[in-house]
């Protein structure tokens, strides 16, 4: 069961940091967005309801996550020592700055459930939250990988609560956002609220993400000190995704912006109240997916301790160089043949054999993708009919991936299902990767296919691909030395930026009207054409 | 209205799921003194590994790894640097080994790696 403690142990970052930026996220919308004080802003009780309410629920959550971080730990190290790690767990950093911001995370959540939920138009209690919040904050300092570093440790500490204390107060903005579009849309809310406060979150977002960068661009000088650590280490690379994954939310953001001002010069409302709300779904899919990005990118060491494991960026760029796909595999007798070789400590022997298993997967499973993504792009035509079956290439790639992926369990090797699946994180991601791509096949043609206008079938697609996006951005390959490893992790977070942007354009697609349903539904197949280029190109380093 | 919710927890529940594990974790060896003082046949001998992170000793495992990947729980100390381990070998014979470690940095992340090295 190591294998689930390890994978439980990584996601849970990510879970943390939605839960805080509820919390404290929704703590700054209150004081600086919403201020339920000021009289003339038309609000009801409902709306402050529903906005507390996310902010406890945060809380709570987040004092969950809190402690089962611990549960976790503790679970990794009994298996991993094959003992009790108690009670040496019991002095660590981690054990006592965990329990101390469970206890303080509860804290606030109960004072905004049992105080400010009673007092929500009163700005000394919005106040008094922020200084209930104080003790949570100052903790969570020793809880980030700064906490365990030699160099310039306080200031990594502080910088890093700053930084997270930003991208709360983004994040948490936009779920409130969401929820004040909900409530929009339910008819519980006066219809002014919506444009009043896109319009006040469109500054106090400006100065969040003013705040994210200014905190976030020493920590990444502390952490990277040169173009290659930037270029060919896993940080680096995560911290470019995470850049990305920043331009294309503030890419958004900035259509929610244009949109807002038009509406206030203009009163046109087409627009604000047409394709905004679906802007903020997009952003806050990528909102979240940046944060379990950034939970990952505290898994990596930073490129300045790893100075000579840097690949150069003629490595990183080869890696994408185009070739001739393999075509032909290796059998199944010459690649178990090199296993015992391939894993051992002592007398390694890389196995050809294993590289050319695994090259042969990733160019078949890009060939499947480029050609019904060229289908895909046909069946816009409508004037083929066969075309628009092109999902069905999905349920013959999840066949090939599920006898493909790990040739050493079952059905094609000795391990058993059960046991690889559980006790080894990466088999465990490849099988959650077939039956994602088996389902997302099996939906995505029932949603083609179907008579029925308001299927809401159709959206399966686009959050099956963002969470197949999420597993690109943080898959792992145990058992390489970092060089390689990060080669290997390079070609996966750029599908994995593509799958994301296949996931919001079709997401677009399906919620716009023309023109821009058009241009979102084009970006998302050509992403998806995209991913299966680099997958026809992909080559693994022997190991 | 209440579809909106149920998508919105569907999407937060599916991709809170999908998180894995990194490559490797935070704490790293920056030195070790294998690079400079190998160990010779015969001699018991100690290594020092130097990491970019505070380690918590009691609660990581070192093994000596021999051929046939054999291995053997081998006993260490801090040593007077900051994040070094120094490690107890016993007196060895010729050959390939490895040192095999299990560390959980102060960070809270726990990290596994192998230095290879030869006694001659």
């Amino acid at each position: 069961m190591a294998g689930i403690a390890d994978f439980l142990d990584s996601l849970i970052g990510g879970f943390d940091l939605i839960c805080y930026s509820l919390l404290m996220g929704g703590v700054f919308w209150g004081l600086f967005v919403l201020k339920p004080w000021q009289k003339d802003n038309n609000y009801n009780i409902e709306l402050l309801n529903k906005t507390i309410s996310l902010i406890y629920k945060g809380g709570f959550l987040l004092a969950a996550a809190q402690f089962f971080k611990i549960v976790l730990k503790v679970w990794l190290m009994t298996a991993l020592l094959g003992r009790w790690p108690f009670p040496e767990f019991a002095d660590t950093t981690q054990f006592i700055g965990g329990i101390i911001r469970t206890f303080f995370s509860i804290l606030i959540a109960a004072y905004v459930y049992g105080i400010l939920r009673n007092n929500a138009f009163s700005q000394k209690h919005w106040l008094i939250a922020i200084v209930v919040s104080l003790p949570l904050l100052i903790s969570g300092a020793w809880l980030v990988h700064a906490a365990g570093r030699f160099d310039n440790r306080a200031l990594l500490m502080t910088l890093t609560v700053f930084h997270q204390l930003g991208a709360a107060a983004w994040v948490g903005g936009v779920f409130q956002l969401g929820n004040v579009w909900i409530l929009h849309k339910r008819q519980l809310i006066s219809t002014d609220n919506w444009p009043f406060l896109l319009r006040n979150f469109s500054k106090f977002g400006m100065i969040s993400v003013g705040f994210i960068l200014v905190s976030g661009f020493p920590i990444a000088f502390q952490y990277i000190d040169s173009w290659d650590g930037l270029v060919g280490t896993g940080y680096g690379n995560l911290l470019m995704v995470k850049v990305v994954l920043l331009g294309l939310a503030l890419g958004l953001a900035w259509l929610n912006r244009s949109a807002m001002l038009a509406f206030f010069r203009t009163r046109q409302t087409a627009a604000l109240f047409g394709r905004v709300p679906h802007y903020v779904e997009a952003e806050t899919l990528v909102l979240v997916i940046l944060l379990f990005t950034a939970a990952s990118l505290a898994s990596q060491p930073p490129a300045i301790d790893i100075s000579s494991l840097t690949a150069s960026w003629q490595e990183v760029v080869n890696t994408f160089a185009p070739q001739i796909p393999q075509t032909t595999s290796p059998s199944h007798v010459a690649l178990i043949a090199g296993e015992a070789g391939r894993v051992a400590i002592i007398d390694q022997v890389p196995s050809l054999a294993a590289t050319e298993w695994s090259n042969y997967n990733h160019n078949i499973a890009g060939i499947f993708l480029t050609v019904m993504s060229f289908f895909a792009m046909l069946s816009y035509s409508h004037k083929l009919p066969f075309t628009k079956y092109w999902p069905l290439g999905f349920v013959g790639l999840g066949i090939f991936l599920f006898f493909r992926s790990d040739a050493e369990t079952w059905p094609l090797g000795p391990i058993g299902f059960w046991e690889s699946t559980f006790n080894n994180g990466e088999v465990l991601q490849h099988r959650i990767a077939t039956l994602l791509v088996l389902v997302l096949g099996l939906f995505e043609l029932t949603a083609r296919i179907t008579k029925n206008p308001d299927s809401k079938l159709p959206f399966v697609f686009p959050v099956l691909a963002a969470f197949g996006g999420l597993m690109l951005l943080t898959h792992s390959h145990v058992g390489f030395q970092a060089k390689s490893a990060f080669l290997i992790q390079v070609g996966h977070t750029t599908m994995g930026i593509f799958a994301l942007i296949l996931s919001c354009g079709r997401w677009l697609e399906l919620k716009l009207d023309k023109p821009g349903k058009e241009i979102a539904g084009f970006t998302s197949v050509a992403a998806l054409f995209l991913i299966g280029i680099v997958l026809m190109f992909y080559r693994e380093p022997l190991y | 209205m209440k579809r909106h919710i149920k998508y919105l927890s569907v999407w937060v529940l599916l991709i809170s799921t999908l998180q894995t594990n990194g490559v490797s974790a935070h704490a790293v060896v920056t030195d070790y003194s294998l690079k400079l003082k190998p160990i010779h046949a015969q001699q018991a001998d100690h290594i020092e590994l130097t990491f970019n992170s505070k380690i918590e000793l009691g609660l990581s495992q070192i093994f000596l790894v021999s051929k046939g990947d054999k291995h053997d729980l081998l006993t260490a100390e801090m040593g007077k640097k900051q994040g070094q381990i120094i490690i107890k070998v016993p007196a060895l014979v010729a050959g390939e080994y490895a040192i095999r470690f299990k560390v959980f940095a102060a960070d809270g992340h726990i990290t596994e790696d192998v230095i290879h090295f030869t006694v001659s």
